[in-house]
């Protein structure tokens, strides 16, 4: 399978679709950082907010970038369940590298101040920061797969989805929102990293647990939809 | 490996592509898959290659290396022949350039081994989509009109392939609406239409000494040329060439 994955991660540097994603990336970290200082927690807590629809994006394009034929050849050489798997683990691989420069960029940059009384030390300002993005990278990748050709089959349900999706996750977010738990928990992590004091540990838990949960809810329908679409 | 009441349908609310396909390949053997353009030969071969799921019933003990030749090969991809061949080889299990080398050899790739996909001729690609197939020797082939776009030496290297695929125990399954098979020993012929897959009418290959045969020439209008090579093979006979007509 981590032939599958570099070879599908090769089809996507080289044919240059990685581009667009990029340049996302660094449009939403300058509007995120090049306001001023602000506290780790709460910056890196709305940059993965941000991120979100990138992360999704990035995964469509990178799923999509292969010819149905060759996806099927894939299938045909590794079997159903491994080549499903190897595309999102590749757009899981990107946006790890995405994650990484999120994090380490604002350092050297000064956009990132140092801890006030009663805030979280610039360590664990970072490891929240940290999980913030990886929560928002687990999403992303499921909303991402979710929108590939291979499972919509068309270009304008694949955007749909992907556009309704991104947008749904923010505000179905809001506070007050009817539905929140439709959603991955993305805004109610970026407003517990912004809170001073922190919440409770407990509530970082359920916050986790809640987008792990609902990333399974997303990549089992994934999984169900791939077997019969190939 | 066998076709359990194999039905398959593209979507919910169209008709049957196949319906009830109960169909064995026996290892070893060869089987022509033949039938009018949208019959659904490609269909069923992606259901024998694992590339399709049934949408009822089953495909059952397909061997674990399984060798697909796309009708069309999906050149746009940003890789050279080499790269790509390598990667696939890759997906297979297998570790260096062994088999890639010797299938670039042996398919006449050698001076498009740096080449992009995208910048290959229709029939060159076509050869590295058969190569990919073959990287490891495959417990069941499946071509799908090979034959579209190669020259004539690579034409003769088809029945070639086959028959060493045969040889070691694998099976081969092929679709061709040409008539080209007269190359190919010992096939079996199945044909598709109306969404089902006759399998009784399988006509092996006429066993009498072909010395005992004669030779028809009939002029057939170019428009149905392929439909009556199609029928007539599918009757057992032989087809022994196409041509223009010759002015008198």
């Amino acid at each position: 399978m981590t032939s599958l994955v570099r070879m599908r991660l090769g089809g996507f540097v080289r044919s240059g679709r990685i581009l667009a994603p990029l340049i996302a990336g660094m449009v939403v970290l300058g509007v995120i950082h090049g306001g001023g200082k602000s506290a780790a927690a709460p910056a890196y807590g709305y940059s993965a907010v941000m991120f979100f629809p990138v992360f999704a994006w990035l995964t469509k394009l990178l799923l999509d970038a292969e010819p149905d034929v060759q996806r099927r050849l894939a299938r045909v050489a590794v079997g159903p369940a491994r080549e499903a798997a190897a595309g999102a683990l590749a757009a899981a691989a990107v946006g790890s590298v995405f994650c990484l420069v999120a994090i380490v960029a604002p350092l050297p940059l000064g956009a990132i101040r140092g801890p006030e009384p009663g805030e979280p030390s610039m360590a664990a300002g970072i490891g929240l920061g940290v999980l913030a993005h990886l929560l928002s990278l687990a999403a992303g990748v499921g909303l991402g797969a979710l929108a590939s050709r291979a499972v919509t089959r068309s270009v304008r349900a694949g955007i749909t989805v992907l556009v309704t999706g991104a947008v749904l996750g923010v505000v179905l977010g809001l506070q007050g929102s009817i539905a929140p738990w439709l959603v991955p928990p993305l805004m109610a992590t970026a407003r517990a990293l912004a809170a001073v004091p922190l919440p409770p540990a407990g509530d970082l838990w359920l916050l986790s647990g809640w987008t792990i949960l609902w990333c399974t809810a997303v990549f089992t329908a994934y999984a169900w939809l791939r077997r019969s679409r190939s | 490996m066998r076709f359990d009441q194999v039905h398959f349908r593209y979507a919910r609310r169209l008709p049957w592509t196949l319906q009830a396909v109960d169909a064995e390949v026996a290892p070893g053997r060869t089987i022509v898959v033949l039938g009018r353009n949208g019959a659904g030969k490609s269909t069923l071969l992606q259901l024998a290659a694992g590339v399709l799921r049934p949408s009822r019933g089953a495909v059952r003990d397909r061997p674990a290396v399984v060798g697909w030749v796309p009708e069309r090969f999906p050149a746009d991809q940003p890789f050279t022949t080499q790269q790509y061949l390598t990667a696939m080889s890759a997906l297979r299990g297998l570790r260096g350039t062994t088999e890639v080398d010797r299938w670039i050899e042996r398919l006449g790739l050698a001076e498009h081994r740096h080449t992009r996909l995208s910048a290959l001729s229709k029939g060159t690609a076509q050869k590295v989509g058969l190569a990919q197939a073959l990287l490891r020797p495959p417990g069941l082939l499946v071509l799908d009109e090979p034959w579209e776009g190669l020259d004539a030496h690579a034409r003769t290297l088809i029945p070639e392939i086959v028959t060493e695929v045969t040889a070691a125990g694998g099976a081969v399954l092929v679709s061709d609406h040409r008539g080209e098979i007269a190359g190919l020993p010992d096939a079996i012929r199945w044909r598709v239409a109306d969404a089902t897959l006759s399998t009784h009418a399988a006509v092996t290959e006429s066993v009498g000494d072909p010395s005992d045969d004669v030779v028809i020439e009939i002029a057939v209008r170019r428009a149905d040329a392929e439909r009556a090579v199609a029928r007539l093979s599918a009757d057992g006979h032989r087809i022994l060439g196409v041509r223009e007509e010759q002015p008198r």
